[in-house]
C-alpha cells in the first residue's frame, strides 16, 4: 500500500508545478531533494571526534540497500563539505556492515542493518517511501507534496550524535532525549 | 552699615537664581540629548539582535529550502509591533517575508530598502551563515519612535526642569523680598536706636535741668531768709553807729558792715543761680564791657597768664544785665586762673553767631546770638567733674579758696539772660566756657552819670509793711531817723485794713514776699488803685521779677540806707509830698 502510494506522489511530484511559487523554481524530484538533504545534514550534526581518522578525513554518506538517487546523490556530495571535510559516498554492498560510515541511508530491504549500528555515531536515515515502518534518526516523509522528515533525538543521544536545534526546528516531530 | 555690607550679596541672587534654572535647563536637555541617543542606540542594537536571531534561526530553513519554515520563523516577529517589515533572503533572492498594511513592499534586494522613510523606520539587515559560508540575508524594518510619543517620554524630564526652575524663581523671589524686609528693618533699627539715645539725652538733660530748677529753689530759698538776716544787722549797724556817736566803735562797726556786705554779696550770686536776682537787662556792647574791664582782668590774673581778647568787630549788642556779665567773666577768669598753677594763656573771644538752630534741651530759642568763648590752656577736668560744675558749692579748689558759687552764677546769668552756656573741656588740655547771649535788637544807651543821693531831713508819713520783725523794727527806727512818720503793718491785709480805716498816707514801703494771700506786688496794685497817685518802694530780697513790669520803684535787699533813701526820693520825686 504504501509503495504505491509513494510512487503516485513521486509521479505527482514530478510532472505538477511546486506550490510555492516565490521560489520560480522547477519543483525538485523527490529523490534529488532527498540527495540533497542528505548532503545538507551534515553542518547540523555533531560527530564524536574519534569518529574520524584525522581532522581532515572524508564524511561517509552511506547507502545501503536500494540505491534509488543514482548521480544526484554524487552530484551534491561534490557541492558539499562538512567544516572543510570532503563528502564522500559509498554504496554499501549487500549483507555489508556500516564500518566507517557518518551518515547511513537505508535503502529498501537494508533495514536489518539499523539494528547493527545501534548504538554507534551513525547518523542513520530512514525513508517512510523504502521502509514505513523502520524509524531511523532521520526519517524521511513526503508531506503537502513536500520532503519533511522526523528526528529521533533520543536515538541520537544513544548514538552519541548533537542534532542541531535549526535542524529540529524543520522537523516534522521529533522525539526527545530522555 | 551691616546692611549695606550684606546687601550686594543679596543683590546677586537673582542672577544666581537665573544661572541656576539656566544649568538646570541645560542639563536637562543634556540628558534628554544622552538618553535619546543612548535610546537611539538601544534600539539599534535591539533590533540588530532580532535580526541576527532570525537570522541564525532560518539557516536550517534556508538550506532545506523550507519556504513555510522560513514563514513561520519570519512570521514569528508579527507579534512585535515594532517590526513593520522582515524578509528572509535566500541566494536567488526573497524567501519569504512580510510587511504590515500601509508599509511599502520588501525589496528584491537585501542590501538597500529604498522604500523605508529613514526618519520613521531603522532597517536593519543580518548575513545568514552555514559555518564560513554566506547563505542568505534577512532584512527587518523597524518603527522608529513617533516624536510625539518622544516628546511624552521626556516631558517628564521637561516637567521636572520647569518645576526647578519654578522652584529657583520662587526661592529669588523670596529672597529678595526677605533682603528688602530686612533692609527695611535695620534702616528701622537704626533709627529707634538714634530715637532712643536721643531720648536718653534728653531725658539726662531733663534730669540736670530738674536738679539744677530744685537746687536753685533751695539755693533761693535760703538765700531769702539769709538775706532778711543780712538786712537786720546792717540796719541795726547803721543805727548802732548813728546813735553812739562813738569813734571808738567805729572800727567794729566797719568789720560787721564788712562781713554784712560779704554775706550780702554771697546771697547775690546765690540768687543769681537760682535766677531770681534782680537783674537789669539792657541793651549792652559786649566788646565795650570786656575792653571796659581788661584791667580788672589783669589784675584779677597772675603776671604768669597771658590775657588775650580776641573780639571781631561789629558784634551784635546783647540784651544782658551788664554788672552780672562783668561777673561771670571775671568768675570764669578767675577759675582758668586757679586752673593754671603753672601760668598760661587766657583766651577771651568773642563772635556773631548769626541763625543758631532752637535747642530745647538747653532751652534755647533759634536765632542770632553772640558768643563768647573763656578759653585757657590750663589742667582740664575730668568728665565726672564737668557734669557736676554748675551746682552751687561745688568746687575741686582747697577749702576757703572758693565759694563753688562762680559757675553757678554764670549759669544762671546765661540761662535767665535767655542764653546757655556750654563748657568744653579735657584733662591737661584745658577748659573753655562757651557763652551764648541772645542777640538785641535795640542799640545800648550811652553811659550815664550816675544819680546822686541827696541828703536831709525827709518829712511825711509812711506805711511800713513788713513780715519779719527785726527787719521792720530796724527799718522803722531807720526811718523815723529820717524824719518820717512811720505807721507799721505785718502782712498786706492789715495794710489794706489800715488804708480801709482812711489813714492818711504819703508813701508806702512794702516788701513782696509776705505770710498771707497777697503779695506785695497785690497790695501796692491794690493801694494805688484805692489812693491813685500814692508813691510805692518795694523791697525785694527774693524775687525782683515779681515787681518787675509794675510801675512802682524796686528796692533789692539787701540795702544799705542810702539806697533806701535814694529809692523813697525816686518814688517821692516822681509824686512829690503835698504840703
Amino acid at each position: 500500500m504504501a509503495l504505491g502510494r509513494t510512487w503516485l506522489l513521486g509521479l505527482w511530484l514530478a510532472t505538477l508545478p511546486g506550490p510555492e511559487p516565490a521560489t520560480a523554481q522547477p519543483v525538485p524530484l523527490e529523490y534529488p531533494v532527498k540527495a540533497a538533504f542528505l548532503a545538507k545534514f551534515g553542518p547540523f550534526v555533531d560527530w564524536p571526534a574519534g569518529s574520524f581518522t584525522g581532522p581532515e578525513s572524508h564524511l561517509a554518506i552511506c547507502v545501503a540497500g536500494e540505491d534509488p538517487f543514482g548521480d544526484a546523490l554524487d552530484e551534491v556530495a561534490r557541492e558539499h563539505s562538512v567544516a572543510g571535510r570532503p563528502l564522500a559516498v559509498r554504496r554499501l554492498p549487500p549483507r555489508d556492515g556500516a564500518e566507517g560510515c557518518h551518515i547511513l541511508y537505508l535503502g529498501e530491504g537494508a533495514d536489518g542493518l539499523l539494528g547493527s549500528v545501534a548504538g554507534r555515531p551513525v547518523l542513520t536515515v530512514t525513508d517512510a517511501a523504502m521502509a514505513p515502518a523502520a524509524r531511523g534518526i532521520l526519517h524521511f516523509e513526503v508531506r503537502e507534496d513536500r520532503v519533511r522528515f522526523h528526528v529521533d533525538d533520543a536515538a541520537a543521544a544513544r548514538a552519541g550524535l548533537g542534532i542541531s536545534s535549526k535542524l529540529l526546528g524543520l522537523a516534522l516531530s521529533v522525539v526527545p532525549r530522555g | 552699615m551691616e546692611t549695606r555690607a550684606l546687601s550686594p550679596r543679596w543683590r546677586l541672587i537673582p542672577i544666581v537664581a537665573a544661572l541656576g534654572a539656566l544649568a538646570v535647563l541645560l542639563t536637562g536637555g543634556t540628558v534628554a540629548f544622552l538618553n535619546e541617543r543612548l535610546y537611539e542606540r538601544q534600539k539599534l542594537r535591539e533590533a540588530q539582535v532580532q535580526a541576527q536571531i532570525l537570522a541564525a534561526s532560518v539557516t536550517a530553513a534556508l538550506v532545506f529550502e523550507d519556504q513555510a519554515a522560513a514563514h513561520e520563523y519570519v512570521g514569528a516577529l508579527r507579534v512585535n509591533p515594532e517590526v513593520m517589515a522582515a524578509g528572509v533572503y535566500g541566494r536567488r533572492g526573497l524567501v519569504a517575508g512580510f510587511a504590515r498594511p500601509g508599509e511599502p513592499a520588501l525589496p528584491p534586494d537585501p542590501d538597500s530598502d529604498p522604500g523605508a522613510d529613514p526618519a520613521r523606520r531603522l532597517t536593519v539587515s543580518a548575513t545568514v551563515a552555514q559555518g564560513e559560508m554566506v547563505i542568505g540575508n534577512v532584512l527587518l524594518r523597524m518603527e522608529r519612535e513617533p516624536a510625539q510619543r518622544r516628546l511624552a517620554r521626556y516631558g517628564g524630564i521637561g516637567l521636572l526642569v520647569v518645576m526647578a526652575c519654578l522652584v529657583l524663581g520662587v526661592l529669588a523671589a523670596a529672597q529678595a523680598a526677605l533682603a528688602k524686609a530686612n533692609r527695611a528693618l535695620a534702616v528701622a533699627n537704626r533709627d529707634l536706636r538714634q530715637q532712643i539715645q536721643e531720648r536718653e539725652k534728653a531725658e539726662a538733660a531733663l534730669r540736670q535741668t530738674q536738679k539744677m530748677e530744685a537746687i536753685g529753689q533751695l539755693t533761693g530759698g535760703v538765700a531769702h531768709d539769709f538775706n532778711n538776716l543780712l538786712q537786720a544787722l546792717a540796719g541795726c549797724l547803721s543805727l548802732v553807729r548813728k546813735r553812739a556817736r562813738n569813734p571808738a566803735l567805729d572800727p567794729l562797726l566797719d568789720a560787721g558792715q564788712q562781713a554784712v556786705d560779704r554775706g550780702a554779696k554771697l546771697t547775690q550770686q546765690l540768687l543769681a543761680f537760682a535766677r531770681r536776682q534782680a537783674l537789669r537787662p539792657e541793651p549792652t556792647d559786649v566788646r565795650d564791657r570786656l575792653l571796659g574791664m581788661s584791667e580788672l582782668l589783669a589784675r584779677a590774673l597772675r603776671a604768669d597768664i597771658a590775657l588775650e581778647l580776641d573780639l571781631a568787630a561789629g558784634l551784635w549788642p546783647v540784651e544782658v544785665d551788664p554788672t552780672q556779665l562783668e561777673l561771670a567773666i571775671l568768675n570764669l577768669a578767675v577759675n582758668a586762673r586757679d586752673a593754671m598753677p603753672n601760668g598760661g594763656q587766657l583766651r577771651v573771644e568773642g563772635a556773631n553767631c548769626a541763625g543758631l538752630p532752637a535747642d530745647p534741651g538747653e532751652g534755647l530759642a533759634g536765632g542770632d546770638y553772640v558768643r563768647l568763648v573763656v578759653r585757657d590752656n590750663g589742667t582740664g577736668m575730668e568728665p565726672a567733674v564737668l557734669a557736676r560744675v554748675f551746682e552751687p558749692f561745688f568746687t575741686t579748689k582747697a577749702m576757703g579758696k572758693g565759694s563753688g558759687l562762680g559757675l553757678s552764677q554764670v549759669y544762671g546769668f546765661a540761662r535767665q539772660s535767655g542764653g546757655t552756656v556750654r563748657i568744653d573741656s579735657a584733662p591737661g588740655v584745658g577748659t573753655a566756657v562757651t557763652l551764648l547771649l541772645p542777640r538785641s535788637s535795640s542799640q545800648p544807651a550811652q553811659a550815664q552819670a550816675a544819680a546822686t543821693v541827696q541828703d536831709g531831713t525827709r518829712a511825711g508819713r509812711l506805711l511800713l509793711v513788713e513780715d519779719d520783725p527785726v527787719v521792720g523794727a530796724v527799718l522803722a527806727d531807720a526811718l523815723l531817723d529820717m524824719g518820717f512818720a512811720v505807721q507799721r503793718a505785718t502782712t498786706a491785709d492789715e495794710a489794706l485794713s489800715l488804708l480801709a480805716g482812711g489813714a492818711a498816707l504819703d508813701l508806702m514801703l512794702t516788701d513782696v514776699v509776705m505770710p498771707g494771700k497777697l503779695t506785695g506786688v497785690d497790695l501796692a496794685l491794690e493801694a494805688t488803685r484805692q489812693r491813685p497817685g500814692l508813691p510805692v518802694v518795694l523791697m525785694t530780697g527774693y524775687s525782683e521779677q515779681v515787681a518787675a513790669g509794675t510801675p512802682f520803684t524796686v528796692l533789692p535787699k539787701p540795702f544799705q540806707m542810702d539806697d533806701l533813701v535814694a529809692a523813697l526820693d525816686r518814688a517821692l520825686g516822681r509824686n512829690p509830698i503835698r504840703p
